[in-house]
């Protein structure tokens, strides 16, 4: 398959993107229509401790229970779009056939009888596990232990085969690298991590996720840096913590979007997955839909752009909850009651033509709160976009691109605005820009200089990556 | 865009981080913490400033005057605590712990190579993510901890089956086992392993932490411990070293780890 690389803006201007609405809208599903100016709630859950005792059990929990409970309280609330996401646990990927068909299969059911009684445009969105071990090996015949590489591709088939409407994977090549390199503030080892050996591994993955897509006639969604970028994310947490400076957590987000871009280079359609808090960098340069998430994922993690994240979604996740009782439901109840009347919010405000403001208010509350959310402003993400695009057929080249523009647009609002940085956020921007100018400019030269600079990091194997 | 110069930034966010932000620095906080003899000094100071190229050095001059044993424990283990309490401050951030904790473990590999036989450390403790379950770094970032506070880790790595981790804790007899988990339907195995264990007579601390993790669900089978983060991995085992049973720990958790969050 032919990989075909953003080199311009699918946008022409940062101002033309605003929730509910992308240049390449999709349909699949239940009459499932997202980005073509509705914003669609997408609620996300986890399977109690105990649930994945046996195929039954599990099956009770996710289509009996969950899927039940969603589909009664968005008929409930008037919600008239909803989608469902199911994050495969890893009995699902290990034993797909035994543990997964029966849920997908039993998911679809259930939303088809909502479909047909109440016409409530339905979809859901299977997001495999990845189960590969850098240290068994990364690609298929590699392996032996647990054959994961197989299992995982094999998983996908099978949830494509049984009522996925939506292909999606938070791969995870690279992050041998990546994780340690952020417990060592090493800038250049993230970028060789994430922006290099994790571009290369979604390539080699993504067309295949496609293919199956395609011939199964449902959607390939696309890939998010869960395991990357929001691992920097979570460890720089919020004011009380002092794991890794909010300042590298931003500049990962940056070069996270250079990786993320290659599920859509390889045919992927969107919508991307929620946890992807690159997505308006990626729908900047491709126009394809995002999912997103922010305040009402505050049941899985807290961020510091509960508020702007929302400014340009297409759909609004609450990323996931453990299923268990609340005083107003079951807990996806609850928070689908969350994401629907926000989803309710945002296409109001299209409805009457405000979209734009309340686009810009969303934007505003958090846009000082903290560096990641700085560059994620959808101005800024325009322009790391642009820096993506200008080297977009070079994997290496964008993804440092992504990072220095990122560096220096924090760099220039600390110095006369509104964002106020730490004395150690300041020292460690300082120290990303000095390690990211210091590297060179051709790929070559600096793979060579990372294959010896690395080459004893624990697990990481340049096979892996064909290298 | 709308305009956003007149707003008032104060009335809707607060940057505590920066308002607490404390005014001493490494430098300071080392001149009081660190072994005043020259030569010990300066292994400790390599350590706390994470001088990864002159450790060596250092340590080889101090071998020349102190046992091995001496420089590991006044000298490198010194240079750690400094770097535990810039972190407990917040002064320090994990990477500076991560990267000080490199430099200490190379001084400690050149003492160890001058010392016959095996170093006797403060206690060992086996590791390990749950069957399934991939996401290690916490379980990483757990067992440097571990390991800058003396202690000797056997990392059992990450998707470990069950009874490996049995067979591994009878083997290895160590004072602490730890399990980690990112998922509620990986960390399942847990209570699987402490009635393992017991059944075997093993009534060693299991420490258990991770994303999903929570304290109620982890004191709900016997020999569960929780962690919140993994700063509190070297102060659990300090006092499982102390004598404290699991019992004990549960019943004293609130007071042990209040003291670094």
């Amino acid at each position: 398959m032919v990989i075909k690389r953003y080199t311009k803006m699918e946008y022409g201007s940062p101002d033309e993107m605003v929730f509910g609405e992308s240049k390449y809208p999709v349909s699949y599903g239940l009459g499932q229509v997202v980005g073509a100016g509705v914003v669609v709630p997408e609620i996300n859950f986890a399977p109690r401790p105990g649930a994945e005792k046996n195929p039954e059990s599990l099956r009770r929990e996710y289509v009996d229970y969950i899927t039940k409970d969603i589909l009664d309280r968005a008929v409930t609330l008037g919600f008239p779009t909803v989608q469902l996401e199911n994050e495969h646990i890893f009995q699902m990927v290990n034993e797909p056939q035994k543990y997964a068909k029966p849920v997908v299969a039993g998911q679809k059911e259930l939303m088809q009888k909502y479909y047909d009684e109440y016409n409530i445009a339905l979809s859901i969105r299977h997001t495999l596990a990845d189960p590969r071990l850098a240290e068994e090996g990364l690609r298929p015949g590699m392996d032996k232990k647990h054959n994961y590489p197989e299992k995982c591709i094999q998983s996908i088939e099978v949830a494509a085969e049984n009522g996925a409407d939506l292909l999606s994977i938070e791969s995870t090549g690279g992050k041998e690298m990546a994780d340690y390199a952020i417990l060592r503030q090493d800038i250049r080892g993230w970028l060789f991590g994430v922006g290099y050996l994790g571009s290369i591994d979604m390539a080699w993955l993504w067309p295949q996720i496609v293919d199956i897509a395609k011939k199964n006639k449902v959607r390939a969604g696309g890939d998010t840096n869960c395991a990357g970028a929001n691992t920097s994310m979570f460890l720089a947490g919020g004011y009380l913590d002092r794991d890794i400076p909010r300042t590298f957590a931003a500049i990962t987000r940056a070069i996270a979007s250079a990786r993320t871009l290659v599920a859509w280079e390889c045919g992927a359609t969107g919508p991307d997955k929620d946890c992807g808090y690159e997505g308006p960098i990626v729908k900047a340069i491709a126009g394809k839909p995002t999912s997103q998430e922010g305040k009402d994922s505050h049941c899985a993690h807290a961020d510091l752009m509960g508020n702007l994240i929302a400014q340009t979604c297409d759909m609004w996740s609450n990323e996931s909850v453990e299923y268990h009782p609340e005083f107003g439901g079951s807990s996806v109840q609850c928070w689908l009651g969350s994401i629907g009347y926000e989803a309710a919010l945002m296409n109001t405000a299209k409805q009457l033509k405000q979209d734009k403001l309340l686009r810009d208010l969303y934007m505003a509350t958090d846009r000082y709160r903290s560096p990641e959310a700085f560059i994620l402003a959808y101005d800024n993400a325009y322009k790391i976009g642009q820096a993506i695009t200008e080297y977009g057929n070079d994997i290496y080249m964008r993804a440092k691109a992504a990072g220095i523009t990122a560096a220096r647009l924090i760099e220039d609002e600390n110095k006369t605005g509104k964002l106020r940085l730490s004395k150690h956020e300041q020292d460690m921007l300082r120290k990303i820009i000095t390690d990211l100018a210091a590297l060179p400019d051709e790929e070559s030269k600096f793979l060579d200089q990372c294959l010896k600079a690395y080459k004893d990091v624990p697990m990481f194997n340049p096979r892996n990556y064909d290298l | 865009m709308l305009d956003l110069k007149s707003v008032n930034f104060d009335r809707i966010l607060r940057r505590y981080d920066i308002q607490v932000e404390s005014k001493e620095s490494p430098e300071d906080l080392a001149a009081r913490m660190v072994p005043k003899d020259p030569t010990l000094k300066k292994v400790a100071e390599d350590v706390v400033f994470m001088r990864y190229k002159t450790v060596n050095d250092d340590v080889t001059a101090a071998l020349r005057e102190y046992s091995p044993e001496d420089v590991i424990e006044q000298g490198l283990i010194k240079g750690m605590d400094v770097v535990g309490e810039l972190y407990g401050r917040g002064i320090y951030y994990l990477p500076h712990v991560m990267v000080a904790a490199d430099a200490m473990d190379k001084g400690v590999k050149l003492c160890e190579s001058k010392i016959r036989g095996v170093r006797e450390t403060r206690g060992k403790v086996v590791m390990h993510v749950a069957e399934g379950d991939p996401h290690d770094i916490g379980k990483n970032i757990a067992a440097v901890l571990l390991k800058s506070n003396g202690y000797t880790v056997v990392d059992m790595g990450r998707d470990v089956a069950i009874s490996d981790v049995v067979t591994t804790v009878e083997h290895e007899k160590p004072q602490m086992v730890t399990g980690t988990a990112l998922m509620t339907t990986t960390m399942s195995a847990f209570p699987k392993i402490a009635e393992r264990l017991q059944e075997k007579n093993i009534n060693i601390p299991f420490i258990c932490a991770g994303g999903a993790v929570n304290r109620a669900y982890v004191e709900s089978y016997p020999l569960g411990v929780f962690a919140a983060k993994a700063i509190q991995g070297p102060i659990l085992a300090n006092k499982v070293i102390e004598g404290f049973d699991w019992r004990k720990l549960r019943e004293n958790w609130d007071k042990l780890t209040a003291v670094k969050e």
